[in-house]
């Protein structure tokens, strides 16, 4: 039988503190921070390399309206891209994510919203629509205004490179294991 | 309840030029007159200019020059927050040797808020991570300037016109000096509507100078105005491209319809104002000169010396029937205040808005003073005020809680409103010191008066329970 485990790639950074269950897969050079919650219950999580999961971030991939189905659905895989940033408490239940987006602090995005590349969803803005956010758009304010800037976000080389030293010296660190070996 | 404890719950009425009705936290108490007043009946006056940002204060003559802007922070043209500078490396050639290139410092502002960087526009990055940035040039700055100038004179003539025919009206001669200095600041020069505009006069050329007769062209009137481009009707919009009413508004010399030409503005000054009573002249709130200091030099706010009431607490409201309502009244003052309330007459010109009948308990309330130092005190013996236990429901340091009966009238009220009377008693310490009648060298200071004020309080009650 299929036991849903944790696959985290060498070279990522993942606190134990840090709350992961269900299929999740996480890429390399990642950091999840103490705290932070990934959770895979309607199917797998896929997140990509470079990404910064900081503390409280919700990454769920959930039944929709927290309804657990009778009969058995598809499980739908949640993807994460690139050098993404899931700020402080905000929650993502995004089913595909692109690269290079920021998602701030207290933001909240829906499952319906699939994000490109380069989208900063600003703090506490709740993006609910079902659509999907072109590249490069900015979602500000308490309107959740919205502008389109000319460039993406760089990605946080410095900051990912800081925190990948000094993490493990304050905690401990889940066991990656290759995600390409079948065994164990 | 929290709501119950907002400021618009329980209104004084301020009797000025206007009958104003204001929480007692937005109104001021002249000492002198022995009144309440609020900010409509005081006369504002600018103390100093200082950006909000930067904190850096600036003399009236150099912001007026500067159209009030400060120098150094700019705004964000798309969200308005303050713009922030931001550094990055970039491989330049050295100056000396061309094929080698090494990490220069380029500057460039960003938003912190919506994420706008100067990059947006098109600015280019500067190697100065302050002073290099320019505002876009206004085209028609040429013209409006000639415009300025031709009225200021215009306004200069106008006044010298003015002064002369007042001079000969009077016997003694009102130097010319003294209608410039004192400008729209005493109510002498307040502008009424139709008089020539004195403002820009206090601008003009010195006495001495010679004044040159300035003439302006009108402006041609043009037969052919730009004809709208050709796909004006068929080009989709693109809405990320257009600029919202609000920012273009905010820099109404170009007004740029497309995102893509709003460059940053300088930042507006904000300005500390000082209060004066219009009877009496004497200054009501004077804030310190020092941007970064909240403190005033003079503040004579009403909740400083005017007892607060305050709503503690509604039982269900029913029409036509009595219930009571529990109120709170606080002492500010740090001597013994004596209250009295006394419900409103029938024909009482104040009573406009109340739509219940109240009751107020009719004895003398008495309220201790505020002594900071009672907490520490632990030997201190407790007053003993022999309260009535049916009027005051609680007792603790300077404030009493105590019962009124209110009867709603209405049917159907959505919110219902008492008013009535408070009298207190008020220790005026800045009345003057009379002098003793014998001239001693020493005058003996007489002792404070108490003097009986009276306000009016309203107070919004809710709706009525269902």
């Amino acid at each position: 039988c299929h036991f849903p485990s944790v696959k985290i790639a060498a070279g990522a950074v993942v606190c134990v503190e840090s709350e992961i269950r269900g299929d999740v897969t996480i890429g390399p050079r990642t950091v999840v921070h103490p705290k932070a919650r990934i959770i895979a219950e309607a199917g797998p999580i896929v997140i990509g390399e470079g990404n910064l999961i900081e503390e409280q971030a919700l990454i769920i991939n959930g039944y929709p309206e927290n309804i657990t189905p009778e009969s058995e659905v598809e499980p739908k895989t949640m993807t994460i891209g690139m050098n993404n940033v899931f700020e402080v408490g905000c929650v993502s239940q995004a089913l595909k994510i692109g690269d290079n987006n920021v998602i701030e602090s207290k933001a909240d995005v829906g499952r319906n919203v699939i994000l490109t590349s380069g989208c900063i969803i600003g703090a506490f803005c709740q993006v609910n629509t079902c659509e999907v956010i072109p590249e490069n758009t900015v979602i500000y304010g308490s309107g959740c205004m919205r502008r389109v800037q000319t460039e993406r976000p760089q990605p946080q080389t410095l900051q990912l490179d800081f925190l990948m030293k000094i993490l493990p010296n304050y905690h401990h660190l889940k066991k990656t294991v290759k995600a390409s070996h079948n065994a164990s | 309840m929290a709501s119950l404890l907002q400021p618009d719950r329980v209104v004084y009425l301020v009797r000025g030029e206007k009958k104003i009705r204001a929480p007692l936290s937005q109104l001021y108490f002249c000492r002198y007159c022995s009144e309440l007043r609020s900010l409509e009946c005081v006369s504002h006056e600018v103390d100093s200019h200082y950006c909000p940002s930067c904190l850096e204060n600036m003399p009236s003559a150099e912001a007026k020059l500067k159209k009030n802007r400060c120098a150094n922070c700019f705004d964000c043209p798309c969200c308005m927050h303050t713009l922030s500078t931001r550094a990055t490396n970039i491989p330049a050639p050295l100056p000396d040797d061309p094929t080698k290139t090494a990490m220069k410092k380029a500057y460039y502002l960003a938003c912190g808020f919506c994420r706008w960087t100067s990059r947006d526009v098109g600015m280019a990055d500067k190697s100065v991570a302050s002073g290099g940035w320019q505002e876009p040039e206004n085209p028609h700055t040429q013209r409006i300037n000639k415009l300025i100038e031709y009225y200021q004179q215009l306004a200069h003539r106008e006044k010298q016109d003015r002064d002369r025919k007042k001079m000969a009206r009077r016997r003694q001669c009102m130097p010319l000096a003294f209608s410039e200095k004192y400008g729209l600041g005493t109510r002498l020069q307040r502008q009424r509507p139709g008089a020539p505009i004195s403002s820009l006069s206090g601008l003009s050329l010195k006495e001495g100078e010679e004044q040159k007769d300035i003439t302006i062209e009108p402006a041609p009137a043009l037969d052919e105005v730009e004809p709208l481009p050709e796909d004006c009707y068929s080009r989709p919009i693109s809405l990320p491209e257009v600029t919202t009413l609000r920012q273009r508004l905010l820099q109404p010399d170009f007004q740029p319809a497309g995102a893509s030409q709003l460059h940053p503005r300088h930042k507006h000054l904000l300005m500390k104002r000082s209060l004066r009573c219009r009877k009496c002249e004497h200054n009501l709130s004077k804030p310190e000169f020092n941007p970064t200091s909240i403190k005033f030099k003079i503040q004579l706010v009403a909740v400083s010396y005017i007892p607060e009431v305050r709503i503690m607490s509604i039982p269900n409201l029913r029409n036509m029937k009595e219930s009571q309502v529990l109120l709170t009244l606080t002492n500010p003052v740090e001597n013994i205040t004596h209250v009295t309330l006394a419900p409103c007459e029938d024909d009482d010109p104040d009573d406009i808005n109340s739509t219940a009948k109240v009751v107020v308990p009719g004895k003398q309330l008495v309220l201790a003073g505020k002594d900071a130092a009672a907490e520490y005190d632990e030997l201190a013996e407790p007053q003993d005020f022999q309260d009535d236990p049916d009027v005051v429901a609680f007792r603790k340091s300077n404030k009493i809680g105590f019962f009124i009966k209110v009867i709603p009238q209405k049917e159907e009220d959505a919110d219902v409103t008492v008013s009535f009377k408070i009298r207190h008693d008020f220790r005026n310490l800045a009345a003057p010191v009379r002098p003793s009648e014998e001239g001693g060298a020493a005058a003996a200071p007489a002792p404070a008066e108490s003097i009986w004020l009276t306000h009016h309080v309203e107070l919004r009650l809710g709706p009525l329970a269902p």
